[in-house]
């Protein structure tokens, strides 16, 4: 194994276009250090180390963008006061993976590479319209979060390629959200399902806009827009809420066929649905 | 006021300060020059003859000095309680744990790959992984004397005549899962060559004589030729008996073939697979009831799960036997408990030792007949319950202090138990999707071994010329504080700060065959020993002082590094300890005893499963409270209360320390953990799947120590290791019928189990390891 340390973002697309199809990029280590143990014929030769690089570490406001480097960490995210003010969302999904060790170690980029099926982050980076800037020696691209991923621990990202920067939608003050994650465990503990959702909720209390994205249900990460649109402009009530919750359970058996977990999962993803919908309305 | 120096007071950890800075070493800290790496060839099929094995390959590759199979073994390959655990498989592979070769190299890479080039021809046998499946007739045969490791009977009055005097008859069918005991460290070996043609094994071993006598078997050599140096344990439970005696045996064995030192440590995957759990149980309790809550006749079948070798298998279940009934009087009683041998892992000691699985049992029957007869937990348990001189299912009178009541009283009333149960009550059917209940267990628990075997531990004292103390013990210290509770007995004899002492782990040369550190007999009977080895010492002691002070006084007074006597209503300095320690010496007589901490008071009738099963028992009582989210299944304890009659607590520190993971184990049981074993195959091999509890999901925790001082005990002092757990997981389970209506028979209450009434099993192999996902 060779290890690399670059300096500027030019010798991480270098070192990467010398080393295509060998090389890996190396961020918090929490996924590829343990994966190391095992699966040693999945991993690389040459682990590219982006630590060294400050300019990845930022946080920073771009109009009606905040602007996040890869390589920061889950409890930066979390601590930070324009994430706090503009995307609360996320701190609220950061602050559940793991344990307080891998929030500091571990990377919003990495959880996004790694392209986790449980990942806690994604769904929140989905509903708040996430923009990926991959870097490459071709120059630069941005893309949406929701066309990164392929397939579990698959994304499109190609030899020569890397993350950059997540750019994501700023709240607008207004917005209810929720996120919501259910677990064998309160810590530690690998999401059994998750739920992201940002509303905003007019004057006569129908629903503006619904942006809602659930973790482990699909095989990839996507808004579930049947259900959204059911719900626009409709009252918010516990009935609507328990109403989408069925259409997001059936989606997901129409998508993932039905599997050993699905006698759980169906009541449990419509009902949680429900839940994570009236806790951000204010139902709960 | 105390009427002890330092028996009853909180005293730090003796141990705390090598521990906490990472001096302690464990048995992987240590390394020696020339070492060699062991590892292992596991079994390819749960259940196969083995035909050939072949080792040719892996012993040309450079850096490879030894290929172990069990021909290579100079004497003897198997041991155990039954010796038919393999140190090296050689009739046939059992489970999936077992191991067929080992290999030591120049480091652990060689040592794997030449493991890889391990070649073994197999005759795959069909396979029975079911106890119940394996002790019908048909069934395929683990060994030619059949599956059947053992029953054990208890028969008391007349069952038919019981049932014929109930009004009702509750009959209920429970389950309970394999679990991992989690030490947080895995085993491990260094074997090294003596100068003499001896061995020298470093390890940690919960039962380090019968490693000791394991390995000088299978070595061939006498016992004196083989010395065991306990290492400083990270955590055991019960669980490294056999399990490190293995690790520890081939680790020997490579030694002794290569005239080198060889470590072996296990991985955590390494442990998971090869080290035994706790036996499952298929539990069947039919209860003859009468119409005011006393019960009439208990019938009780239970079948375990052995898993491939007999370990501790007859001892485990002959504690269920004895306990299967529970605190409460019935005169009718017929109790049957099976072991049977399986291809699942084997399953041996842990923590509670054959009664969490009893008890769960137990406690829901209760709550169940409670309800038919519409009474309170708590009401049902006073009626039921028994008092000083009850007589147990096994006919025992309980002649000691029966403390049953107070248990359940004083936790009844410091959580308001019955107004919360039946406010909880009133509520399960208002619609909430969080949901409250409390819950309530009690039991009774015999302590140490029992009728069960041989009980009589040795400790050593050692007061050096310089007037500072050695001592040492049979008795070992795996965390649960064994170090300190014997050095704060020994300090009490001899009137000295606990500064003055050291304790220094046994070897197996130094201390004489004490047993195993098992049953929660450490303080009563190690803490026994060292006490009578301390007064043996003192008495040396007051014999010069009476030569030298020409004195007939014996009155003495050891306290505050003086010696004193009684004058009239006063203490009057004699000498300082030193002074007098001093004289010792000066007069030839060194101060080094040991003591013996005999009890066979106890007896038993195989036949009839009657007999005084244990010299005394404790008492406790544990109320959990419980939020479960119906909408998921989630089950989150807010807050418990453990209540336990420890006899004296010699720490109250370190009492609180074993019911505080008592409670997080109990929880783990009760909730969540479970080592799932798919056609043998094990479906969690390290802790990011197979889940304990965390400090997240632990519940504000109450405890309450009451003490009955017992004739037996040091000080009066009794157990706590393993009433800490043994009633935790009925106490949730009971809190989660309190808040749901809904009775969860299948340990654990996980996710499916609450929300479907049953578990649902994985079925396909999954991608990633860092995150893997259940689907």
């Amino acid at each position: 194994m060779q290890y690399h340390k670059p300096k500027n973002n030019f010798e991480v697309t270098e070192l990467l276009n010398t080393f295509k199809n060998d090389a890996q990029i190396f961020a918090g280590g929490t996924d590829i250090l343990v994966e190391a143990r095992y699966n040693k014929k999945n991993l690389k030769e040459n682990w590219i180390d982006i630590s060294g690089i400050s300019g990845l570490k930022q946080i920073k406001e771009i109009k009606k963008q905040i602007s996040i480097g890869p390589m920061v960490t889950h409890s930066e995210i979390i601590r930070n006061d324009m994430i706090k003010q503009h995307a609360p969302l996320l701190a609220e999904a950061c602050r559940v993976i793991g344990s307080l060790q891998i929030r500091n170690r571990g990377t919003i980029g990495g959880n996004i590479c790694n392209a986790s099926p449980c990942a806690d982050s994604i769904p929140a980076l989905v509903v708040l319209d996430t923009q990926l800037v991959i870097d490459s020696s071709s120059g630069e691209q941005v893309l949406p979060i929701s066309d990164f991923f392929i397939k579990p621990y698959m994304t499109i990202l190609k030899p020569g390629r890397w993350l950059k920067e997540i750019r994501i939608m700023k709240m607008k003050a207004e917005n209810k959200f929720a996120f919501l994650k259910l677990s064998r465990r309160n810590a530690l503990a690998i999401s059994r399902m998750n739920f992201a959702v940002i509303l905003q909720i007019a004057w006569d209390n129908t629903i503006e806009s619904v942006q809602f994205a659930p973790g482990s249900i699909f095989p990839i990460w996507r808004r579930v827009t049947k259900a959204e649109e059911f719900m626009l402009g409709k009252r918010i009530s516990m009935e609507l809420f328990q109403e989408a919750g069925k259409i997001v359970a059936d989606s997901m058996i129409k998508e993932s066929g039905r599997r050993w977990s699905t006698p759980y999962k169906e009541p449990v993803v419509a009902a949680l649905t429900a839940r994570v919908l009236a806790k951000a309305a204010g139902l709960d | 006021m105390n009427k002890h120096q330092i028996i009853g007071s909180r005293q730090k950890r003796v141990d705390a300060l090598g521990k906490v800075t990472g001096a302690a070493k464990y048995a992987a800290d240590y390394n020696l020059p020339f070492q060699l790496f062991g590892a292992v060839k596991y079994a390819e099929y749960p259940h196969a003859i083995i035909k050939a094995i072949d080792t040719t390959r892996a012993e040309k590759l450079p850096g490879v000095t030894a290929v172990l199979t069990y021909r290579d073994v100079p004497g003897k390959n198997h041991f155990g309680l039954i010796p038919n655990i393999r140190i090296l498989a050689d009739d046939k592979t059992r489970y999936l744990g077992d191991v067929v070769a080992v290999v030591a190299a120049e480091n652990i890479k060689i040592a794997h790959e030449a493991v890889n080039m391990i070649r073994i021809e197999y005759k795959e046998l069909p396979a029975v992984f079911d106890p119940e499946e394996a002790l019908k007739l048909d069934a395929v045969k683990l060994y030619d004397e059949g599956n059947q490791i053992v029953h054990h009977k208890v028969r008391k009055g007349d069952i038919a005549e019981g049932f014929h005097q109930a009004d009702f008859i509750i009959e209920n069918k429970y389950t309970t899962q394999a679990i991992e005991h989690a030490y947080l460290e895995p085993e491990a070996a260094l074997a090294m060559p003596d100068e003499q043609d001896g061995f020298k094994i470093i390890g940690c071993m919960q039962n380090f004589y019968s490693s000791h006598k394991v390995i000088a078997a299978a070595l061939n050599k006498p016992l004196s030729k083989v010395q065991i140096i306990q290492s400083t344990m990270g955590g055991s439970f019960g669980g490294k008996d056999e399990s490190a005696t293995l690790v520890a045996v081939r680790a020997a064995l490579l030694a002794q073939r290569t005239n080198r030192p060889v470590k072996i440590v296990n991985s955590r995957e390494d442990s998971f697979r090869q080290s035994y759990k706790r036996h499952p149980y298929k539990l069947y309790y039919k209860w003859g009831c009468k119409k005011d809550g006393t019960i009439t006749a208990m019938e009780i079948k239970i079948i375990a799960d052995g898993g491939a070798y007999c370990s501790m298998s007859p001892f485990v279940t002959w504690r269920s036997v004895v306990q299967a009934t529970g605190p409460y009087y019935c005169p009718n009683v017929q109790t049957d408990v099976y072991a049977a041998y399986t291809n699942n892992n084997f399953t041996g000691a842990m923590r509670g030792f054959g009664s969490p699985q009893v008890n769960f049992a137990i406690e829901s029957m209760m709550d169940e007949l409670a309800e038919q007869v519409g009474k309170s937990p708590l009401e049902i348990r006073l009626l039921n319950g028994f008092e000083h001189n009850a007589i147990t299912a096994t006919g025992q009178k309980l002649d000691h202090y029966v403390s049953l009541k107070d248990v359940l009283k004083t936790s009844a009333e410091e959580t308001n138990f019955e107004r919360h149960w039946e406010e909880n009550k009133n509520n399960q059917q208002k619609g909430k999707d969080i949901v409250k209940g409390i819950g309530l267990a009690c039991a009774y628990r015999g302590v140490s071994l029992g009728a069960e075997g041989v009980d009589a531990p040795s400790s050593i004292v050692y007061v050096q010329p310089d007037g500072s103390v050695s001592l040492s013990s049979g008795i070992i210290d795996m965390g649960q504080g064994a170090r300190t509770a014997m050095s704060q007995i020994a300090a009490e004899v001899l009137g000295l700060p606990l500064s003055r002492i050291n304790f220094q782990e046994a070897d197996s040369g130094r201390v004489a065959d004490s047993g195993a550190t098992v049953a929660s007999r450490g303080t009563i009977m190690g803490g026994g020993a060292m006490k009578i080895a301390a007064e043996n010492v003192r008495k040396i002691m007051e014999q010069t002082a009476r030569e030298k002070f020409n004195i007939q006084k014996e009155d003495f007074i050891f306290k505050d590094e003086n010696i004193f006597i009684r004058q009239n209503r006063n203490m009057k300095q004699l000498c300082s300890f030193n002074f007098l320690v001093n004289a010792c010496y000066q007069s030839g007589r060194p101060l080094f005893a040991s003591g013996v901490r005999k009890i066979d008071v106890t007896s038993w009738d195989e036949e009839s499963g009657q007999g005084d099963a244990y010299f005394t028992f404790v008492y406790g009582a544990n109320i959990a409270e419980v939020v479960v989210d119906l909408t998921s299944g989630k089950v989150n304890v807010t807050r418990f209360l453990s209540t336990h009659d420890v006899g004296k607590a010699v720490n109250k520190s370190m009492v609180e320390g074993q019911i505080y993971g008592g409670v997080s184990m109990g929880m783990g049981y009760g909730l969540m953990e479970e080592f799932v074993q798919e056609s043998g195959k094990a479906k969690t091999l390290n802790f990011d799947e197979y889940y304990i509890p965390t400090a997240v999901d632990m519940p504000n925790m109450k405890i309450i120590i009451i003490e009955n001082e017992d004739k037996f005990g040091p000080f009066g002092a009794k157990s706590i290791g393993e009433p800490a757990l043994e009633i935790v997981a009925p106490a949730i389970i009971n809190a989660i019928y309190n808040a749901t209506g809904k009775r969860i028979q299948n340990l654990p209450a996980n996710l499916e189990e609450v929300l479907l009434g049953h578990k649902l099993h994985r079925n396909i192999e999954r991608g990633s390891v860092s995150c893997k996902i259940e689907s």
